[in-house]
């Protein structure tokens, strides 16, 4: 080969490596779908994909500690719901869980509605691959007005983020990958009023992004012969999204698909108190995301093959974790977590 | 397209590739291509294709024309027609804002009241480039300097040959034919020297530049809100971010023209160093000083009314300061072309002719005065700390007429100078209007060192060629930098605004 080819190729080869190094130092978002490349190969039971309800309300360490499986959040700040199915196709690279759960409360959104900022916190995470552009290109397919310039800031996430070493300091703190994935909230916001929680069971046509995005979902679920369980969380909807989501379920399951709305759980109701378990309108805050981890890790535990690792010395991260996440609630708000349980569990959570 | 855009930098990728690829007998005509379609990118209807065929035409006609009657009534005739054409042209879409602004002036002044709506044209990138570069083709052909082009596809290259478009520089015929269609080998040092010369361009833009506009446009966009100290580095900073911004966007042209195999003429040689007005603007827009000396002042010079007024003024004042008077006229007709060319205002005029003449014609007539009395008071010319005092003085004069080149109009930049003299603001309030933090200015200030280092080498000859005499190491590492500082501290992407380029507009 020629000299000058040789010296170029190894020039790049510098630079690519170079280049991904810096992205990885500098640029990649600390959140849950970056931390998920950090999970060992194949060592993942369930995968939750979501948005922010997520990883606010299933406190993965948890469910561990009870019954030993492990769960990975591939969620982030209201995340649009056509990435879910680029995401379950990155989660099969590197995993082969047992169980998908997919998070329904964005599911009727319109990606016109996102500032963008939703799109790039899953996108910028996830690592340059075809599966990567293929989801950027059907995201901004949905959103109006849009240059080719903008698609070539997705595709090159440090177009986006090459001025963070301004908080480089504050951005290697991984706020989000602390108790594997789950994030803790203890504010308590009292909801008033109360009937506005109420389901209704009303039906409103989806708009056709809806429609193709969850019909190709349903598509690629069958396709893969992917084992997935729906869920609606436990939260504050308005009238067009609760509609909607009914559309959406009444899909699900004319195609045979399950779905659990926790909305319209009377056993589950019955424990979420509406004085102390909420953050905010849309989320439970860590009293609320005990009990509905203690409700639904059961549920997964007697309905899913799901294999016990806690004998297993290379799953000793997850039991850290744990003791971490039980320490930082101990202190955080003088309170004793094994306490809440004794006091939860004696409720017939 | 930016020149520091991700979508030209692809167009220029591409151009090369395709370039080197095909046979070469055909080179010439990918470059026309290219140009077609970055001469249109933005602009694409019929108007702007008139407006190009309206240059290219007429020139590609009368050039072979003024060839065949060279040096006759005729062969004139046809000059001073291809001159009103392409002037003419560029007066209607460029400075139609100015004439009317001046007929308004002139009216008022007779008590006339004459209002007037702006009127905004759309014109093809780079018109102001294109239009002296035809003129300059025309006038060689009539004085014998070149020959005229035969093939009209040839001189559609010639005239819009893309990278000079959007900053230049001038070229001419004579000096670029060969390259621009002649057969080019591809050359991996060339290569390697052009690919540093773009790098050090971004640099210069997207770290230097575009970081300097921010202090500027937050300063200058809130006047009454800052220290007169916050003015003058605003005026200062301005300078260096017009520098950085126009020097960047010709290395980014030159190193592109590089790696094809295309030699084009420095456009800057260090003007900062310069010790006068003068000697700056021969090492600031070099092409541009050239032209206008070429084609305006000589021949204004050599004109019968000029002639005829250098003889009386020689008569009535005496042969020396008799033969300065026209000298000074054609320089004030020079620079008040300058002022025109950068753009249809009045704030180009002061700031990039009338001022840049005052300045020059007050170094020449105060040069005796200055002579003694710095021998008066022994001050040694030719020590290194006269020498900075002067690049200082140079520097800091090019600076305050950059403030009515900056402003938006001549009101705003006496506003502006009034501000200089706002004392009463206490220094750093306000300070929040700026949206740079510590990082910006640690950087801005590395950079800045970095430019100064580099100039500084440079006036001992080639930074690049001393540096590919380097070991493969060393190199490797200062290019690694360089990208990596471009990529990591340039000022880009969807959290930025980028400024345009400044020498764009003109």
């Amino acid at each position: 080969m020629n000299k000058n080819i040789k010296k170029t190729i190894v020039f790049l080869l510098i630079f690519f490596a170079l280049l991904y190094c810096t992205t990885k130092i500098l640029w990649l978002p600390k959140n849950s779908v970056a931390y998920f490349y950090d999970e060992p190969k194949n060592s993942l039971d369930v995968i939750y994909i979501g948005s922010s309800n997520a990883y606010a309300h299933f406190n993965t360490t948890l469910a561990y500690n009870l019954y030993g499986y492990t769960t990975a959040l591939l969620s982030t700040d209201s995340q649009p719901f056509v990435l879910t199915k680029y995401l379950i196709k990155e989660s099969e690279k590197y995993q082969h869980p047992s169980l998908y759960v997919i998070d329904l409360a964005k599911a009727s959104d319109l990606l016109d509605s996102y500032t963008g900022e939703e799109l790039r916190n899953t996108i910028d995470a996830m690592e340059f691959s075809k599966n990567r552009i293929d989801a950027i290109n059907e995201a901004l397919s949905y959103k109006k007005d849009i240059s080719k310039n903008e698609y070539v800031n997705y595709y090159f996430s440090f177009l986006m983020y090459h001025n963070r070493y301004k908080s480089i300091y504050g951005n290697l703190i991984k706020y989000n990958t602390l108790y594997k994935g789950y994030l803790f909230v203890k504010d308590t916001t009292i909801i008033q009023p109360q009937d506005e929680y109420i389901w209704n069971k009303n039906m409103t046509e989806l708009e056709e992004e809806n429609n193709i995005i969850l019909y190709s979902l349903i598509d690629y679920i069958k396709d893969k012969n992917i084992n997935v369980l729906f869920i609606v969380p436990k939260r504050y909807y308005e009238t067009k999204e609760n509609e909607k989501i009914n559309q959406i379920i009444k899909i699900l399951q004319e195609n045979k698909l399950t779905v659990i709305n926790f909305n319209t759980l009377e056993d589950f109701n019955n424990i979420i108190d509406f004085n102390t378990d909420f953050y905010n309108a849309r989320h439970l805050n860590v009293y609320g995301a005990t009990k509905y981890t203690l409700y639904f890790a059961k549920y997964l535990k007697e309905n899913y093959q799901l294999q016990d690792h806690r004998e297993d010395e290379k799953y000793s991260s997850w039991s850290t974790e744990y003791e971490r996440f039980k320490k930082d609630f101990n202190k955080l708000t003088n309170k004793n977590f094994d306490e809440l349980l004794l006091e939860y569990k004696k409720t017939k959570i | 397209m930016e020149l520091t855009s991700f979508v030209f930098l692809m167009f220029c990728l591409l151009t090369i590739l395709i370039y080197f690829i095909i046979p070469k007998k055909f080179q010439w005509f990918i470059l026309l291509i290219s140009s077609i379609v970055f001469l249109f990118w933005n602009n694409f209807n019929i108007s702007t294709v008139i407006q190009a065929l309206i240059v290219l035409i007429p020139t590609y006609i009368l050039g072979i024309q003024i060839e065949k009657y060279s040096n006759t009534k005729k062969g004139k005739l046809f000059l001073i027609i291809g001159i009103v054409i392409i002037l003419g042209q560029l007066a209607y879409l460029k400075y139609t804002n100015l004439f009317l602004t001046t007929a308004k002036h002139l009216l008022n002044l007779i008590n006339i009241e004459y209002k007037f709506t702006p009127v905004y044209r759309d014109s093809l990138i780079g018109i102001s480039y294109y239009s002296l570069i035809m003129i300059s083709y025309l006038v060689d052909i009539y004085r014998g300097v070149c020959k005229s082009q035969k093939n009209i596809f040839k001189c559609a290259l010639f005239m819009s040959y893309f990278p000079i478009l959007s900053s230049g520089p001038f070229i001419r015929y004579n000096d670029i034919n060969e390259d621009l269609y002649g057969k080019h080998e591809f050359d991996y040092t060339r290569m390697c020297n052009g690919l540093v010369r773009v790098l050090w361009g971004i640099f210069k833009v997207l770290v230097i530049s575009e970081r300097l506009s921010i202090f500027v446009n937050a300063v200058y966009g809130n006047l009454g809100s800052f220290n007169g100290i916050f003015i003058v580095a605003a005026a200062i900073f301005f300078t260096l971010q017009l520098y950085t911004n126009f020097s960047g966007s010709i290395d980014i042209i030159m190193g592109i023209s590089e790696v094809i195999g295309i030699k084009l003429p420095e456009n800057f040689s260090l003007p900062f160093f310069s010790k006068t007005i003068t000697e700056f603007w021969r090492n600031w827009h070099i092409t541009l000083g050239a032209w206008l000396r070429d084609y305006i002042f000589y021949p204004l010079q050599k004109s019968n009314i000029i002639q005829r007024l250098n003889k009386k003024c020689k008569e009535k004042f005496g042969k020396k300061i008799g033969k300065k008077i026209p000298l000074y006229l054609t320089m004030l007709i020079m620079w008040i072309l300058i002022g025109v060319w950068h753009g249809g205002a009045y704030t180009y005029i002061i700031g990039s002719g009338l001022l840049q003449f005052l300045f020059i014609f007050l170094e020449d007539i105060l040069e005796p005065l200055a002579k003694k009395i710095n021998s008066k008071l022994h001050i040694d010319m030719n020590s290194i700390g006269y020498k900075i005092y002067q690049i200082i003085r140079t520097f800091l004069l090019f600076s305050f007429a950059m403030i009515f080149f900056r402003a938006t109009s001549v009101s705003n930049a006496i506003n502006i100078i009034r501000s200089i003299f706002n004392f009463d603001i206490p220094l750093f309030t306000n300070i929040s209007l700026i949206e740079l933090d510590i990082f910006d200015f640690i950087i801005l200030i590395a950079s800045l060192i970095v430019l100064f280092i580099i100039q500084l080498i440079a006036r001992k000859g080639s930074v690049r060629e001393k540096l590919s005499r380097k070991n493969i190491v060393f190199r490797w590492i200062i290019l690694y930098a360089l990208i990596f500082a471009i990529i990591i501290f340039g000022c880009y992407g969807p959290n930025y605004n980028p400024v345009a380029f400044i020498y764009k507009q003109f």
